[in-house]
């Protein structure tokens, strides 16, 4: 980057290449400038014990020397022995006090006789420039920005207040055991949503603009360019914070994760440790949460609305006439950590937590937020070497049974049963893997598992006959009878590192549902993933919420196409293999799962090929009459397998001319 | 307007003109027209005299079919790369389907009398263009086989 340093106030200097140079005794130039400006300063100083932010006139005011020790539950200050002036990590404060003041009046209104009158109250902040915010806060501004502001309905208090507001970032040279931006992919590198940033070395800063502003101002401090060293020991030294950081809590997934982990033991453990108090709400840099206090005066004609801040876990927040929806603490706790980690994302398209670990260290009973996180949605295993499991109720006189829990409507024809209480096995079985699924007077019938739960699996079924359709009549409450889990699985493992391409058609993308569960909870094992899926009209898509948010959130590249559509429908019409036929791929480093009619199975296949995947790494899952599902009864048989124990995982090269041939 | 070079360049990035000799690519070009139209826009009527070959560039064509009584049914959608109006080629030189826009559209066109007289004239660029024309007809049949399976129909016709 160039930035120009044409130092027109004081004297002029030469354009200079790269990051500039500011040495630690000029840093009041920058103080000052931003002051003549018109701006008041908000910086780090020490106070109570605590580095905290507050008005801040002159550099003096700094914590010079002082660094900061961080576990759950405490906070101590240390000495550092050196002069550096942003040597601490993030203390209690957080930037929203200024953005989103804890308390602010909303409305005066009066009663005069039959009259009333509402009159709102207009922000007339002063201008302020935030100085030393962290790579973290940067992230929870635009967090803020992104719920108070970013949407239809906009909240005005926070518009003039965030519009008035200058950002000198500072990055971290240092990090605390709390630290956990490196999971939630906030930091600690100072990236964007700053004017000035600031790296602070033994004998001064790197500075450096983002915006317009920033530079305006960078042009008028006395720098020097940086040397190749200084730069290189920045980037070194802010290598080393995100390697000490390492990363502490898994986030790919963790929304569905967490969110299928509601009935999760752990809450009610956690909970009897927290006291509900409310600490990492108001110390959080992005809860937002509110209430409205009505004050009036001694006549009772004027009173005043004034917004203070308030935290879910406060005992009133979910109360209405009758009682609270969130009387427990396990339901507070769960309410707050779904939201920062899961929900956020559904309203917001972000995850509300950035990872500055104040919750955890403000926790007076010392609550570790990743321990709980890690706990109760462990990343799925993805280990390749793993062995599938021993099925339950194997042979074919016996079975276990289930209790279905949920049942939803995929499409008018395909239902998806959630079922729980089935013997563990089912839930450590392997992605493609399927269940004999038995009702009384029914034959047996071979279904893939379309989820794993911790305590549960999901099955997705069509009506295809008096079978599935009994089947898919099942209500909440009613039991089936199981085997399994049965077959091979996808072979996931060969899949990490390479490129994926999974094609599929109508129900297929049920025993490939579980592959998408397994990438999303650990995607950056996988390099591009593509979704092709084909359906019959529109109205027979199933999954949808799943396939836009894997397409919008967890880095699946979806394409959706269906055979025939109205008028109303703005996606792509025609053959699944048209969706990449004609694609620039290369299929040298792609592995490639497709699932669906045998005749589209091997149209997929043959278009593979021609892009390059080889027939060893194309898999393909056959559909066969199953009566055993282990290998004893013939029924399944192709070739030289026996596609139930066999398969139903082949590759097209272990198939070879007995795919596709008709009779076999 | 677009000038030749970036013309070229355009036709060059559709599979269905990637590839040719620069000559011919170069004749193509003079012969064709960018072209734009709004979402929504229809583009041509079942019927209608096709007046341009097209080769959608970004944005999305749905070809649609009428039936009385039952409404308007998307049959196909013509994506990046691909044509549309190959009836264009072919007599009677009428469309076989209601083309709309369903997302902004950008495409490069040919206006058919010119086009058929260009070809008529030109051997190495009638040899060169009408493989390909005949590649995109051709897959489109395909898919059009494919769907008329119903694959993915609930009553599959079993053949055994
Ligand atoms: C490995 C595997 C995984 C499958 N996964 C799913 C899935 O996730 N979701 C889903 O909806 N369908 C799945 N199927 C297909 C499902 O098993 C059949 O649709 C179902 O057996 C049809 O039975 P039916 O009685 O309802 O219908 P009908 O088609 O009327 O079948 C009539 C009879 O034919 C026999 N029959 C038909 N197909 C089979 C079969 N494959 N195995 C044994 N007997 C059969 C049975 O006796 C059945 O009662 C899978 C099949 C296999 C082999
Ligand atoms: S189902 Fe019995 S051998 Fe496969």
């Amino acid at each position: 980057m160039v930035i120009p340093v044409s130092r027109s106030s004081r004297g002029s200097r030469p354009t200079i290449e790269g990051p500039g140079f500011l040495a630690r005794a000029d840093l009041q130039v920058l103080f000052d400038l931003l002051r003549e400006d018109g701006r008041q300063l908000i910086g780090p100083t020490v106070a109570d014990g605590a580095i905290i932010y507050d008005d801040i006139t002159s550099v003096d005011q700094l914590p010079r020397g002082w660094g900061d020790e961080q576990s759950p539950g405490r906070y101590r200050l240390r000495r550092r022995g050196d002069e550096r002036l942003f040597g601490y990590v993030v203390g209690p404060t957080a930037w929203k006090k200024w953005t989103f003041p804890a308390l602010i009046p909303l409305t005066h209104s009066t009663h005069d006789g039959h009259k009333v009158s509402f009159e709102p109250e207009q922000a007339t902040p002063p201008k302020l420039a935030f100085l030393g915010a962290r790579a973290c806060e940067l992230a929870a501004l635009g967090v803020q920005d992104r719920v108070l502001i970013g949407t239809e309905f906009i909240d005005p208090d926070y518009m003039v207040r965030r519009a008035n507001v200058f950002v000198v970032a500072v990055q971290c040279t240092t990090s605390a055991s709390t630290c956990f931006c490196t999971s939630m992919g906030t930091g600690p590198e100072v990236t964007d949503g700053f004017d000035l940033s600031l790296t602070e070395l033994d004998a001064g800063f790197l500075v450096d603009s983002g915006t317009p502003a920033g530079r305006a101002v960078l042009e008028r401090l006395p720098l020097r360019p940086a040397s190749a060293a200084e730069q290189y020991g920045v980037a070194a030294t802010v290598a080393a914070v995100r390697a000490r950081i390492g990363d502490p809590v898994p986030t790919d997934g963790i929304h569905d994760r967490l969110l299928a982990q509601l009935d999760h033991p752990r809450w009610a453990q956690v909970a009897e440790r927290c006291i509900t108090c409310g600490n990492c709400t108001l110390a959080c840099p992005t809860c937002f949460c509110t209430t409205l206090t009505q004050t009036t005066d001694l006549t009772g004609k004027n009173a005043v609305a004034s917004r203070s801040w308030d935290s879910c876990f406060s005992p009133g927040f979910a109360k209405v006439a009758g009682g609270s929806f969130r009387a427990r603490p396990r339901d507070r706790y769960r309410q707050w950590l779904t939201h920062k980690f899961a929900t956020w994302w559904d309203q917001f398209g972000t995850s509300g937590c950035v990872g500055c670990g104040r919750c955890i260290t403000w926790c007076p009973v010392g609550i570790d937020v990743r321990d709980e996180l890690n706990a109760i949605a462990p990343p799925v295993p993805l280990s390749p070497e793993s062995r599938l499991v021993e099925p339950v109720a194997a042979t074919p006189n016996e079975f276990v049974t289930a209790r279905v829990v949920n049942t939803k409507a995929e499409t008018a024809d395909t239902t998806t049963l959630t079922l729980t209480g089935v013997d563990p096995a089912f839930s450590h079985g392997s992605t493609g893997q399927f269940a004999m699924v038995a009702l009384p007077g029914f034959p047996p019938l071979p279904i893939s598992i379309s989820r794993f739960l911790t305590d549960g699996i999901e099955l997705t079924i069509r009506g295809a006959g008096p079978a599935t359709r009994a089947m898919c009549a099942l209500q909440v409450g009613d039991q089936v009878g199981l085997r399994g889990p049965l077959g091979n699985n996808w072979p996931l493992d060969r899949a990490v590192g390479r490129d994926l391409v999974i094609v599929t058609g109508g129900i297929g993308l049920a025993p490939l549902r579980p592959v998408l569960h397994a990438i999303v909870a650990d995607r950056r094992r996988f390099g591009d993933v593509k979704l092709f899926y084909g359906a019959r009209t529109p109205a027979d898509l199933i999954y949808r919420d799943e396939l836009e948010r894997w397409g919008k959130r967890d880095g699946i590249d979806v394409s959706l196409t269906v055979d025939r559509a109205g008028p109303d429908w703005s996606g792509r019409v025609g053959i699944v293999t048209h969706l990449f036929d004609q694609a620039a791929w290369d299929g040298s480093n792609m592995i490639a799962f497709v699932c669906g009619p045998e005749r589209m199975m091997q149209a997929t296949s043959t278009t593979l090929a021609g892009r390059g995947v080889s027939a060893s790494r194309i898999h393909v899952t056959l559909e066969r009459h199953m009566e055993c599902g282990i290998g004893l009864c013939g029924h399944c048989q192709m070739g030289k397998y026996f596609v139930c124990r066999d398969g139903p995982v082949f590759s097209i090269a272990q198939l070879g001319d007995t795919f596709g041939r008709e009779g076999i | 307007m677009q000038d030749q070079a970036s013309l070229v360049a355009v036709l060059n990035s559709t599979w269905f003109a990637s590839g040719l000799e620069p000559g011919i690519q170069t004749r193509l070009a003079e012969l064709s027209r960018t072209f734009t139209a709004e979402p929504g826009q229809e583009l041509f009527r079942e019927g209608d005299e096709s007046e341009v070959l097209g080769i959608v560039i970004k944005g999305r064509v749905a070809l649609r079919i009428h039936v009385p009584e039952r409404g308007d049914f998307t049959i196909l959608t013509v994506e990046p790369g691909d044509v549309y109006l190959w009836s264009a080629l072919v007599p009677p030189y009428r469309a076989t389907s209601t083309a709309v826009a369903i997302e902004a559209l950008e495409a490069i066109t040919f206006e058919g009398p010119a086009l058929r007289a260009a070809l008529r004239e030109d051997a190495a660029l009638a040899q060169a263009l009408y493989p390909r024309v005949l590649v995109a007809v051709a897959r489109r049949l395909n898919a059009t086989r494919v769907q008329l399976l119903d694959l993915f129909a609930a009553e599959q016709v079993r053949t055994w």
